[in-house]
C-alpha cells in the first residue's frame, strides 16, 4: 500500500480535485482516471481503488459528477463518470482555492 | 438539498447500490489486467498482479458507503452484526436481556406510580396555568387548620388578584353525608366555591355548573352530582338535574353532573356543594363564618402572559395586607404549579424523603442487574478477545472496537428496556394494587381520584433509564476488550488471556457491588419484615379485639339536643343487646385519624412554653371497654360529664405525663391549665398507644364528656355485632346511616403500611438475592473453566479436590465478603432512616441484620460451590494430554 501515492494524504480534497479535473476532458471510468493521473503525473501519482472508489462517491452526493454504464474501448462494461455543471463550478473554486493554498505553503517554506 | 434527496434515494437502492460498486471495481481490475496483458503478461499473471494492485475492495466499500450515510453507514453495520453475534449465543443473549428487563423494568413501574402522585399535572383543560396556593401562618393565637385559607383570607384573594384570572376554593365536607333515599348510603363529598368549574374550565356533563347566586347568602341548597356517583346511585339517568335530593336530611337541588375527570382533589366525590353549605350538611359547622379557620384549599388560573413569580408578587401584596390588619401575624405563601395530588407544605420533605429511598431501593436493583450483566459481557469479552485481537491486528482502531461492543451493549439494552416496558405494565398494576387498599380502607365511602397511569413523562424516564443501563454496563467491558493486546490471538489460548489479572480484578469488583447492594436490601427487607411482625405482636396497652366502633359522623346535621339524644338512645340500646358488655363514647376511636391536640401548661408556666399533647373526651366506660387500667386516682364518673359547673374540669392523664410533669410527685389533685380552662387530675391512666401505634404520646390527656364514636365491647362475632347494631339504627331513624367497624381494622390500617412496604423491600430483596446468586455462580463458574488446565496440573500433582474447591473458594469468595461487609455497614445506615419512618424498625435488630447477612452469604457460598464443583470432576490425564 505504500506503493499508491494517494494525493489525500497532501491535502484534503486535493483527490477530488484530480479527478474532476480529469473529468473536464470528458466522460471516463475508473481505471481511466486512475490511468489518467498516472500518466500526466509522469508516474508519480498512483491512486488506488480504496481511495479512488469513495472519492467518486463523494462527488455523486455532491451531484458534482453523474455515472453511467458504458462499454469500453476493450469491449468490456465499464462505469462512466461524467461531469455535471456544478461539478465544473466546483472544479474552477477547487482550483483556485489549491492554488492559494500552494502559494501560501511555498511562501512558508521560502521564508527564511 | 439535492444531496440529502440523493442520501436518501441512495437508502432505497442500496443493494442496487453495492452491487453496481462491486461490478465497477471488478471491471475496473479486469481492464488493469488486460492493460497489464497487452504489457506482455500471460493471462494468468495478469489476473494475479491486478488482484494484488486492487488492494483492500472491502475497505472501499465501507469506505464509499460512509461517504453516503456518514458514520451512521458505520452504526448501522455495528448493529446488523451485533444481532449477528446475539443470535449465534441465544444464552447469553437472553440472560443478559431478562437481568435487564428485570432492572428496568421495577423502575419504569415505580416511576410510572411516583410521577402519578408527585409530578403530574392537575387533571384540567391549560393545566400550566393553574396554580396551587398554600400558606404558613405565625404569631396568631387560636388558629385552626393549616396550609389551607379561611373564607375571609380566599375573598380576599379572590377579589383582589390581577395576574390570576380566577381563584376557587375547595374543601372536603365534614366527615361522611348520608345520602337520603329506598337505601340511604353515605358518600363523600366537597364544598366548592360557585367558581370551581368555570376556573378549571370542566363544565359539567349535564346541567349547570354552580353559579355565583347559589353562594350567597339564603341561596336555595343546590348541588353538583359527581360522576362517579350519578351513575351508581342515579343510574347515570339523565333526568335527575332539576330533582331534589337528600344530603343528611336537607334538601338540595341537583343543578348539574360533573363531566367524568373533573378535578376531585385525592378522592372521589360523590357531590359538589356551594362553600357556605357547610351548616346544612354538619350542625355547628362553622368553618364558614369563622376568619380564625384555615380550611380552604386555593387553585388559581394564571392569566395569559403572566410568570409564576409575578403572581407570587402580588399574592404576596395581599398577604402582607391581611398581616398588617392582624399584629404579630406573619403568613408566608407557598405558589406552585398545581398537582394532581397536593402535598401539603409540611409533608413535602417527608414525601420526597420516601421517594427518594423508594427509587433508590429500586436504583439498586438496576445497578445490581447491570453489574451482572457487565460481567457476562466481560466473560465473553475474554472469550472473544480472539476475534477482538484478529480485528486490532487488521488495522481496526481502538475507538472503532469500542463502539462495535458499546453498539452491541445498546442493543441488549434496548430489547431489555422494551421487554421491561412490558414488566412496568405488570408491576405498576402490582404496586397499585398493593399500595390503594392499604392507604384507603376498602370499608370507607371513598375512593383514589389519582389517575396513575403512564404518561410522556414516564416513557422519557424508561427511555433515559434504557440508554444509562446500556452505558453503564457497557462502558467497563467495551474499554477491557479494547485494551486487550493484539497478539492475543495468536497465543491459542484464549482461556489463558481471559483470565488476566484486570480482567479479574474487574469481574471480583463487580461481584463485590452487587454483593453489597443486595446486601442492604436484603438487611433492610428482614428489618421490615420485623417490623411488620411486631405489629402484629405489639402491646398497645388496651384490648382492641373485641371492641366494635360505631361512627356518629354522619348525623353530624342534627341539633346538638338531637344529636345527644340519638347518642343516648343508641347507647341505651346497644347495652341491652345480648353479648355486649359496655358501651362507651369518644371523640375519636383509638388509633383513628382522627386527633385533637392540645396545649397544656403548669400553673405559672406561659403559652410560650406550653406543652403540646392530645386530649381524648370520653365517657367513663371508656377505659374499662378498652381494658385500659387506672393505675391512681379514680375513672370518670356520670357526674363528671355532666357538670358545667364553674372550677377546675377533672382529668385523666397517662402515666408518662405524670412522669413528665411532676417526675416523682404525687399527680393527683394537682391543676393544669389549657387556654382558659383549670384542669385537675383525678385519675392517672396506665401508658396506651391510642395515637399512633409506633409511640406512647409524652402528654396524654383524658378529658369526660362524649363524642361521635361509640366503642362497644362485646363477646359476639363481629358480624353478629355489626347486624344487630344496624337494625337498632334503622329502627330509631330511617334516615341514617352509621359506619360500623372492629377497631382492630384501624390496626389494619398500621399494618397495611408496613405490609405494603414490607412485601415490596421483600420483593425487590428476592430479586437482588437472584440476580446477585447468578452474578455469583457465573464468576466462579468462568473462573473454573478459565483455569482447568491449571487445576487438571494441581490434581495430577496430588491435589485433593477439596483442597483444589477450598482454593477455589477462598480466592472467588474474598470480594463476596468485602462486598458483604460494605453492604451491612450501608444497611445499618439504611434502616436507621427506616426506623424513623416506620414502626417497629430498629436500625440494631440482630435478628434482621444476622438473618438477612447470613441469607445472602449462604446463597452466595452455596452458588460459588455449585459452580466449582465440576472443576474437581476434571480428569488430570485430559487436561495433561494438552500440556
Amino acid at each position: 500500500m505504500g506503493l499508491t501515492n494517494t494525493p489525500s494524504d497532501l491535502l484534503p480534497g486535493t483527490l477530488e480535485l484530480l479527478i474532476l479535473k480529469s473529468l473536464r476532458s470528458g466522460p471516463k471510468h475508473g481505471y481511466a482516471i486512475v490511468e489518467h493521473l498516472r500518466v500526466t503525473s509522469q508516474d508519480v501519482l498512483h491512486v488506488g481503488e480504496s481511495a479512488l472508489y469513495p472519492a467518486l462517491q463523494r462527488l455523486l452526493v455532491n451531484g458534482w459528477a453523474k455515472a453511467e454504464w458504458g462499454v469500453s474501448e476493450t469491449n468490456r462494461r465499464a462505469r462512466y463518470y461524467r461531469l455535471t455543471p456544478a461539478g465544473r463550478k466546483q472544479l474552477a473554486g477547487e482550483r483556485a482555492e489549491f492554488e492559494r493554498m500552494v502559494q501560501a505553503i511555498q511562501r512558508v517554506l521560502e521564508a527564511s | 438539498m439535492g444531496r440529502w434527496l440523493r442520501r436518501l434515494t441512495y437508502l432505497f437502492r442500496q443493494s442496487r447500490h453495492e452491487a453496481e460498486l462491486r461490478e465497477e471495481i471488478e471491471a475496473h481490475r479486469a481492464l488493469r489486467a488486460a492493460h497489464l496483458e497487452r504489457e506482455g503478461l500471460t493471462s494468468r499473471e495478469a489476473d494475479e498482479a491486478s488482484r494484488r494492485a486492487i488492494g483492500n475492495v472491502l475497505l472501499a466499500h465501507e469506505d464509499a458507503r460512509e461517504v453516503w450515510l456518514g458514520s451512521w453507514a458505520t452504526w448501522w453495520q455495528d448493529i446488523r452484526y451485533g444481532v449477528r453475534t446475539f443470535r449465534r449465543s441465544p444464552m447469553f443473549t437472553a440472560v443478559a436481556v431478562v437481568t435487564l428487563a428485570l432492572g428496568i423494568g421495577v423502575n419504569a413501574g415505580v416511576f410510572t406510580v411516583l410521577n402519578g402522585v408527585l409530578f403530574r399535572d392537575l387533571p384540567a383543560p391549560a393545566a400550566n396555568e393553574l396554580v396551587s396556593i398554600s400558606q404558613t401562618v405565625q404569631g396568631v393565637k387560636d388558629l385552626m387548620g393549616q396550609d389551607t385559607f379561611s373564607t375571609s383570607e380566599y375573598r380576599a384573594y379572590r377579589d383582589s388578584t390581577n395576574t390570576l384570572s380566577g381563584v376557587l376554593a375547595i374543601s372536603n365536607a365534614s366527615g361522611e353525608t348520608t345520602l337520603g333515599g329506598d337505601s340511604p348510603q353515605n358518600v363523600y363529598g366537597a364544598l366548592v366555591s360557585c367558581n370551581y368549574f368555570d376556573v378549571l374550565r370542566q363544565p359539567p356533563a349535564l346541567g349547570r355548573s354552580l353559579a355565583a347566586r347559589d353562594c350567597d347568602a339564603g341561596a336555595d341548597p343546590v348541588v353538583v352530582l359527581g360522576h362517579d356517583l350519578w351513575k351508581t346511585a342515579f343510574a347515570a339517568n339523565s333526568d335527575v338535574v332539576g330533582r331534589t335530593i337528600q344530603l343528611n336530611r336537607r334538601f338540595f337541588t341537583v343543578v348539574g353532573v360533573a363531566a367524568e375527570g373533573t378535578y376531585q382533589g385525592a378522592l372521589k366525590l360523590g357531590y359538589f356543594a356551594p362553600i357556605n353549605a357547610g351548616r346544612l350538611l354538619a350542625a355547628g359547622d362553622s368553618r364558614y363564618e369563622n376568619d380564625k379557620f384555615l380550611w380552604l384549599f386555593l387553585i388559581g388560573r394564571q392569566r395569559d402572559r403572566v410568570g409564576l413569580d409575578q403572581v407570587r408578587a402580588e399574592l404576596e401584596v395581599i398577604a402582607a395586607q391581611i398581616d398588617r390588619q392582624q399584629p404579630g401575624r406573619s403568613t408566608t405563601l407557598e405558589i406552585e404549579r398545581a398537582k394532581q395530588l397536593t402535598v401539603p407544605p409540611g409533608l413535602r420533605s417527608a414525601a420526597t424523603g420516601t421517594a427518594a429511598v423508594l427509587m433508590g431501593a429500586f436504583g439498586f436493583i438496576l445497578l445490581i442487574a447491570c453489574a451482572n450483566v457487565a460481567n457476562l459481557f466481560l466473560a465473553r469479552g475474554t472469550s472473544r478477545s480472539h476475534e477482538i485481537g484478529i480485528r486490532l491486528s487488521l488495522g481496526a482502531s481502538r475507538a472503532r472496537v469500542v463502539r462495535q461492543v458499546m453498539t452491541e451493549s445498546m442493543l441488549i439494552s434496548v430489547a431489555g428496556g422494551l421487554l421491561g416496558s412490558v414488566l412496568a405494565v405488570w408491576s405498576f398494576q402490582w404496586l397499585v394494587a398493593l399500595a390503594v387498599p392499604a392507604l384507603v380502607p376498602p370499608e370507607l365511602p371513598m375512593s383514589p381520584a389519582w389517575d396513575l397511569s403512564p404518561n410522556a413523562r414516564v416513557l422519557s424516564f424508561a427511555v433515559a433509564v434504557t440508554f444509562g443501563a446500556g452505558i453503564l454496563f457497557g462502558l467497563v467491558p467495551a474499554l477491557h476488550v479494547s485494551s486487550s493486546h493484539p497478539y492475543a490471538f495468536t497465543k491459542h489460548d484464549s482461556a489463558a488471556a481471559g483470565s488476566s489479572r484486570r480482567g479479574v480484578r474487574l469481574r471480583a469488583t463487580l461481584v463485590g457491588v452487587q454483593v453489597a447492594l443486595c446486601m442492604v436490601l436484603m438487611i433492610a427487607a428482614a428489618l421490615l419484615l420485623r417490623g411488620l411482625y411486631a405489629t402484629y405482636t405489639i402491646d398497645l396497652g388496651y384490648e382492641y379485639r373485641d371492641v366494635a366502633v360505631v361512627s356518629l359522623e354522619s348525623a353530624v346535621d342534627l341539633s346538638a339536643e338531637d344529636f345527644e339524644a340519638l347518642r343516648r338512645r343508641l347507647i341505651a340500646r346497644i347495652e341491652a343487646m345480648p353479648g355486649v358488655d359496655a358501651v362507651a363514647s369518644a371523640d375519636q376511636d383509638p388509633l383513628g385519624d382522627d386527633f385533637a391536640p392540645v396545649a397544656i401548661r403548669l400553673p405559672g408556666e406561659d403559652e410560650r412554653t406550653a406543652r403540646h399533647g392530645e386530649a381524648i373526651t370520653v365517657t367513663p366506660r371508656y377505659f374499662s371497654v378498652l381494658g385500659l387500667p387506672i393505675v391512681r386516682g379514680r375513672a370518670f364518673t356520670d357526674a363528671d360529664v355532666r357538670s358545667t359547673q364553674t372550677g377546675a374540669r377533672p382529668i385523666i392523664v397517662s402515666e408518662a405525663t405524670a412522669r413528665n410533669l411532676w417526675p416523682g410527685g404525687d399527680p393527683i389533685g394537682r391543676l393544669l391549665s389549657s387556654q382558659n380552662d383549670t384542669l385537675q387530675v383525678v385519675g392517672v391512666a396506665a401508658d396506651a398507644r391510642v395515637n399512633a401505634i409506633g409511640y406512647v404520646d409524652p402528654y396524654q390527656i383524658y378529658v369526660p364528656g362524649a363524642g361521635s364514636v361509640l366503642l362497644i365491647k362485646n363477646r359476639n362475632d363481629f358480624a353478629t355485632t355489626a347486624s344487630g347494631i344496624r337494625a337498632i339504627v334503622r329502627s330509631l331513624d330511617p334516615s341514617l346511616v352509621l359506619t360500623v367497624l372492629p377497631l382492630s381494622a384501624n390496626l389494619g390500617w398500621w399494618r397495611g403500611i408496613s405490609g405494603t412496604v414490607t412485601s415490596l423491600a421483600s420483593g425487590l430483596g428476592v430479586l437482588a438475592l437472584v440476580l446477585a446468586t447468578v452474578g455469583v455462580y457465573g464468576v466462579v463458574s468462568y473462573a473454573v473453566t478459565g483455569r482447568s488446565r491449571e487445576i487438571g496440573v494441581r490434581l495430577a500433582l496430588g491435589a485433593t479436590a477439596r483442597n483444589v474447591l477450598a482454593m477455589i473458594l477462598r480466592q472467588t469468595m474474598r470480594p463476596v465478603v468485602v462486598g458483604a461487609s460494605i453492604g451491612v455497614a450501608g444497611a445499618i445506615a439504611v434502616s436507621q432512616v427506616l426506623s424513623s419512618v416506620l414502626f417497629g424498625v430498629s436500625p440494631v435488630d440482630p435478628i434482621g441484620l444476622g438473618g438477612g447477612a447470613l441469607l445472602v452469604l449462604g446463597l452466595a457460598l452455596a452458588a460459588g460451590l455449585v459452580a466449582a464443583r465440576p472443576a474437581t470432576r476434571a480428569d488430570p490425564t485430559t487436561t495433561l494430554r494438552y500440556e
